[in-house]
């Protein structure tokens, strides 16, 4: 088979080539192939120049040429080839799944920032769709932030969630009580029909969180508030020695 | 009165416990009494659970602590907790707990704060 | 009912006295902490514990709880799975202590198993009165 494919390489080519014109791939596929052909390992050294020829040519591209060289190649080891198609489909079907994971990722973690806007404040857009996962995390990730800088206000911007299912809902409203078991207020902003639709079907407590309009009001409504007693009670203190 | 559970302190009117023990349900039950007792003892008009040292609160722990908050409400007095560890919080709000009769505060100086004003 | 072969898990817990249900409580955080659940998760798996303790303690007077790490599902994701299981009187209405326990309103009823479902992934339970109870919970842990 080696000389099969070595003398007749050119007229392979010709016939693989067709109208798309890809011939790098399929003589460096070609030439791998005559040359590991008696080994044992053929499988492990067509792989490379088959994943490059699989980048390049479709896929009835690549069965045309495959059943054009079965009929011209004696021996052509067909079901040895496919073999390795099947693998390194397999391979880089987990490569893209990681990435989309990885993805996923980076997309949770850059959806849900945490800003500290003001004194004592602790701003939250939500951004996208919520899934149960994502909205564990972020429970988690704020309820943390908001016993470490004790945050007074938690403002929870739901503008950009298209919408939400029940389970989600459900752990917002969790996570709602959560923040008022730390001690702090949890203002709701930004609120569609859809997602008030939901709220108020899980039955969500107003009297637990403070509902606003827009954000606009959100703000004014919590920077009124911020400044805490004990922070008025000693900058007044200091104030009092200044004068003196 | 029986040997504390938990060492407390007086300050001002108030009184805070802060919680510095695994509280299993016989230690919890205790002490109750004995904040009851020195509720009574000391005229107190407000009590400070800190529990920021407690790494499970369930079903049970808070149960008492909502009803030690009430007992204490019969007897005149606020209850704040404050501290609550983040987890705790999510973990309670999860179950859907809801601690009736109590004030939950962010830190020690806001428990006092909330109390002050509630005068 | 469910049988049972203590050497299959990790940890296995009797539960007689009531320090038990803290230490169990104690034993179950361990686990979970070393197998990477995050705190909060570590924080219900424990709390969920305790409540399963108690219910033994509480109705059955003795019971094991045995605890361990396994994968589930086609993604082999890690997962605690946690048995609580007793000869006690078992429970006459199962779906009524499932679902209406929602409260704590009381010393006695409740029993807890609504907010351990709630904390859990999943949650299986089976009682006959006169023979025992059974309850399995999982959960699974979550990525980062």
């Amino acid at each position: 088979m080696k000389e099969a494919i070595i003398y007749n390489l050119e007229g392979l080519l010709e016939g693989l080539a067709g109208e798309d014109g890809i011939k790098k791939e399929w003589e460096d596929f070609l030439v791998n192939l005559a040359d590991a052909s008696e080994n044992a390992d053929m499988k492990e050294k067509i792989k490379e120049p088959l994943k490059s020829l699989m980048n390049v040519v479709n896929s009835s591209a690549l069965l045309k040429g495959f059943e054009f060289l079965n009929e011209k190649i004696e021996g052509f080891p067909l079901a040895e080839i496919l073999k390795v198609v099947v693998e390194v489909l397999d391979e880089s079907k987990k490569e893209k799944e990681t990435r989309i994971r990885e993805l996923g990722d980076i997309l949770a973690e850059l959806a849900t920032p945490i800003i500290r806007i003001w004194q004592d404040i602790l701003l939250v857009p939500l951004i996208g769709t919520l899934d149960s996962h994502r909205a564990q995390n972020m429970a988690e990730k704020l309820l943390e932030k908001t016993a470490s800088t004790r945050a007074k206000m938690v403002i929870v911007d739901v503008t950009g969630v298209p919408m939400i299912d029940t389970i989600v809902g459900g752990f917002l409203i969790e996570m709602f009580n959560a923040i008022k078991l730390l001690g702090s207020d949890v203002i709701l902003t930004g609120i569609k029909p859809e997602i008030a639709h939901t709220l108020v079907k899980l039955g969500v407590d107003f009297n637990m969180v403070i509902i606003k309009r827009d954000l606009e009001s959100a703000l004014k409504y919590a920077i009124g508030i911020a400044p805490d007693k004990s922070d008025r009670k000693h900058s007044r203190k200091r104030g009092d020695g200044d004068e003196e | 009165m029986k040997s504390k559970v938990v060492p407390t302190i007086k300050l001002y009117d108030y009184l805070l416990v802060p919680i510095q023990i695994e509280l299993d349900d016989n230690t919890v039950e205790r002490l109750q009494m004995q904040i009851l007792h020195e509720i009574h003892e000391n005229d107190v008009r407000g009590i400070i659970i800190d529990v920021s040292m407690v790494d499970v609160i369930d079903s049970y722990i808070s149960f008492v602590l909502s009803e030690t908050a009430g007992m204490a409400k019969a007897m005149g007095c606020h209850t704040v907790l404050c501290g609550i560890q983040p987890q705790v919080a999510l973990t309670l709000a999860q179950m859907g707990i809801r601690l009736k009769d109590i004030i939950t505060a962010r830190s020690l100086e806001d428990a006092i704060d909330i109390l002050d004003e509630l005068e | 009912m469910i049988e049972v072969n203590p050497q299959d898990y990790d940890i296995v817990l009797k539960i007689k006295d009531e320090s038990d249900i803290a230490v169990s409580r104690q034993m179950a955080k361990n686990f979970a902490q070393k197998m990477n659940f995050s705190l909060a998760d570590v924080t219900k798996i424990a709390t969920a514990v305790s409540e399963l303790a108690r219910n033994i303690y509480r109705y059955a007077k003795e019971g094991y709880i045995y605890i361990r790490k396994k994968e589930a599902g086609p993604e082999k994701a890690t997962t605690i799975e946690i048995l609580a299981c007793d000869k006690g009187p078992g429970i006459e209405n199962v779906e009524l202590a499932v679902s209406g326990g929602y409260t704590t309103s009381e010393r006695s009823l409740g029993l807890g198993l609504a907010g351990i479902r709630r904390l859990m992934d999943s949650f299986h339970i089976e009682s006959e009165v006169g023979k025992g109870t059974a309850v399995i919970v999982e959960k699974r842990r979550r990525a980062f």
